[in-house]
């Protein structure tokens, strides 16, 4: 504790040096961060999704092949399903062709949000099943567009109505939000399927999905075999995957990159690596004379290569902590682009520590220099060559 | 003595010294190196999927889809789709067809021969066959192509060597049908996994009515105008023509976006860390330095001339980090594939991004020179020589 003064003397010794120097280190960890950030997310968001919630698709294709309607009562047979709730997916525009809005039409049957990852208040609840025209907004929307409660709202959707108008008209009747982290900020409504499908001119009886839940989590991959046998070699043979497995195959494509993101950092850290060695050698030679009369007022040459070590650390630790802060506070504008994006702890230790490494490292060779130091050459005026 | 006779002595003097500061000289050069190397390596994904997209994109092609539709999305009825066939300015082919293909694309899946992960790609049916006239780039290298009506498909080579199951004569299970691979073909450079069928089995088997999109191919790349008027006045037409170049751009519009934007970002931020590590070993430079410079001025050299032959010998050091930076990138990563977001592409180390590179390099040299410079001008004389 009492070399801390000695320390802090030490580090700012040239202030321009050491500001740059902790610059660089923030901002190598900056990036650090947020790379890192990026897959440990993206890991994480895997993990936190649900697994006892079952999307059962069309076997060819999750997005553009159809399911019949008529599937859900054979669905609902299948032992451990609990409830199960047809889902149709659409796009509609609000004002401007650029305004686009997802629409998820289901099916508001009794305990239909627990197939769902959405949060919803009571009282929304009951007033979206008491109206055919009602639309529940998620708070994605509210924020964009400002609707309230009560609110009546044109929107052009990719499906005409049977009189072949595109226009349709719903009314506000509550919010929600969605706490899946697959769908990101991702603007949408829900509305309700019996009257979306009695009221649209194709498609009639045909559904995107359905959410099954399953009455115990332990069952779920017992649940998704026995709904895909059931249909297996009809016409419309299904695919069903819990949302766990969903993320994992969205975020497989990050896979990819690995060797990319691997080797963007490794040339972070490399650079980094031999700015602050050579600058810490600079620096430790230029202080000979000084190191010298620590030395003969009776350091011994492991404290003076504690010391050089310390002060390494010091700036490394210091830089690394603003640089990850830097990465947290930059990582709502990645968000926008990359679905997950988010900065766990364990991002935050693994940085500290290859701070602490890459500390290590470049001062081992300029501790040693001091260490080895002879007090009678440096002091000579000798020992600066 | 004049400017340009100050300016090269005091240049010589820095690069004589050089071997000495070997230390500061090597940081600025590897910083550099790393960060040009990034920027460049992370863009040439970028580059890499809009060359591939666009390899095979012809001028005298247009793209017709449904109204405000965007990729697969798009969706065309019969009868709309055989209206195209009489618009004006499509080229006929030596049998007196206009040349056009309608296709209905459908998203399969796909296992990975190396993972084993699933993935979907677009299985797209065409009607008729597929022939040189109207596509040059096609070319066929084993086995033959499908019959129409029959359940046969024939698979791009990417397929191959990317996916299991696409072997001469294996046989895939589609929507309760057994198909079979009858062909394999090349189309240009592409790594894009692309399997053509018949469109009529393959939409009767999905019972459907539509087509995804019609591909035409015009007289000659003028006649789009003429087709496009010609559209536009036909009011019960929901479709949109776009040229093929421009059809390919929209679609990859938002995947080029997200590259550009983790390319430009990551290269900021190390641009900025090789940038501030030159500062400190030109600041470390030019305090080694102080003496001589101060006699310099002593005896009457400009102070404008030290601070250009700084700002010279920054940009000179931070020159052979460029180079060695796109080298670097280009060893790495040239032609490598990655298939990310289900496109397939190699990425493209080109000598516009060389370019680029290089640009970057020297703005840091530049920016970094500054302050030392600055600095180095200042030097006060008096006290620099008294100093020990």
């Amino acid at each position: 504790m009492r070399y801390l003064p000695l320390i802090w003397s030490g580090i700012w010794r040239k202030p321009g040096r050491t500001i740059l120097l902790f610059l660089q280190v923030s901002v190598a960890f900056a990036l650090f961060g947020v790379l890192q950030g990026l897959k440990t997310g993206v890991e994480h968001a895997v993990a936190a999704a649900r697994a006892d919630l079952l999307i059962v698709h069309s076997r060819q294709s999750f997005m553009l092949q159809p399911l019949p309607l008529g599937l859900l009562d054979q669905i609902r047979l299948v032992p451990g399903v609990k409830v199960a709730i047809p889902v149709e997916l659409t796009g509609a525009t609000y004002q401007k062709p650029t305004e686009g809005i997802g629409i998820v039409a289901v099916s508001p049957e009794d305990d239909w949000p627990s197939a769902f990852t959405y949060t919803i208040a009571p009282e929304y609840l009951a007033a979206f099943r008491k109206s055919r025209t009602a639309m529940l907004i998620r708070d994605t929307v509210t924020e964009k567009y400002g609707w309230k409660v009560g609110d009546h709202i044109p929107l052009k959707m990719l499906i005409a109505q049977q009189n072949g108008s595109s226009d349709w008209a719903f009314d506000v009747v509550g919010t929600f939000t969605d706490n899946d982290v697959g769908v990101g900020r991702a603007r949408f409504v829900l509305i309700s399927f019996p009257y979306f499908d009695e009221a649209r001119a194709a498609g009639k009886g045909t559904v995107n999905h359905f959410n099954v839940a399953v009455s115990d989590p332990k069952l779920a991959v017992t649940v998704s075999d026995a709904i895909d046998r059931r249909f297996a070699n009809s016409s419309h043979e299904t695919k069903t995957e819990s949302l766990r497995e969903l993320a994992q195959a969205n975020v497989q494509s990050i896979g990819d990159f690995d060797f990319l993101l691997r080797a963007v950092v490794g040339a972070v850290l490399v650079a980094l690596l031999f700015a602050t060695t050579t600058m810490m050698i600079q620096s430790t030679r230029e202080r000979t004379p000084e190191l010298a009369v620590v030395k003969t007022l009776g350091f011994t040459d492991r404290a003076v290569f504690l010391l050089i070590l310390a002060e390494a650390l010091v700036i490394f630790l210091g830089g690394a902590a603003f640089g990850l802060a830097l990465a947290t506070l930059t990582l709502p504008l990645g968000a926008r682009f990359v679905l997950g994006l988010s900065m766990p702890g364990v991002v935050v230790v693994i940085g500290l520590v290859s701070g602490a490494l890459v500390a290590l490292v470049s001062a081992a060779v300029p501790a040693a220099l001091a260490a080895r130091l002879r007090v009678a050459t440096a002091l000579g005026g000798h020992g600066a060559a | 003595m004049s400017f340009a006779r100050q300016f090269a002595a005091l240049l010589a003097m820095s690069l004589s010294g050089f071997a000495q500061r070997i230390g500061s000289v090597l940081t600025i050069i590897i910083g550099v190196t790393c960060a040009v190397a990034v920027l460049v390596s992370m863009l040439s994904m970028g580059t890499g999927a809009r060359r591939q997209a666009l390899v095979n994109a012809r001028d005298d092609r247009v793209v017709l889809s449904s109204l405000g539709a965007r990729g697969i999305g798009s969706s065309i009825p019969r009868d709309e789709a055989d209206t195209v066939l009489n618009l004006p300015g499509i080229r006929k082919g030596s049998d007196g067809k206009p040349l056009v293909v309608f296709s209905a694309v459908v998203l399969i899946e796909a296992r990975r021969r190396l993972t084993d992960r699933r993935i979907f790609f677009p299985l797209v049916g065409v009607t008729g066959a597929v022939t040189n006239e109207f596509d040059p780039a096609f070319h066929l290298t084993e086995g033959r192509r499908f019959h129409p009506g029959l359940f046969e498909l024939i698979a791009s080579n990417p397929c191959v060597w990317q996916y299991t199951g696409f072997e001469l004569g294996a046989r895939r299970s589609i929507h309760a049908t057994d198909w079979t691979v009858v062909g394999h073909f090349d189309e240009g450079d592409t790594q894009q996994c692309l399997v053509l069928t018949d469109a009529e089995i393959l939409m009767s088997t999905f019972g459907s009515n539509r087509y995804t999109r019609v591909t035409a191919t015009l007289q000659s790349p003028g006649a789009y105008d003429a087709l496009r008027r010609a559209l536009e006045a036909n009011p019960t037409l929901r479709l949109e023509v776009r040229r093929e170049r421009e059809s390919i751009e929209n679609d990859f519009k938002e995947l080029n976006a997200l590259l550009n934007f983790a390319a430009y970002f990551v290269g900021s931020i190390m641009a900025i860390g090789a940038t501030l590590g030159a500062v400190n070993s030109l600041y470390s430079i030019v305090d080694s330095r102080r003496r001589e410079i101060a006699t310099l001025r002593a005896i009457g050299f400009d102070s404008a001339a030290i601070v250009a032959s700084i700002l010279f010998e920054s940009i000179l050091l931070a020159l052979p980090g460029a180079l060695l930076g796109v080298l670097l990138a280009w060893a790495l990563f040239h032609r490598m594939s990655v298939s990310p977001f289900g496109f397939s592409f190699r990425l493209d180390v080109s000598l516009g991004l060389a370019a680029v590179g290089i640009a970057w390099a020297l703005a840091m040299g530049l920016i970094g020179g500054i302050l030392p410079a600055l600095r180095a001008a200042r030097v006060p004389v008096a006290t620099a020589l008294r100093a020990t």
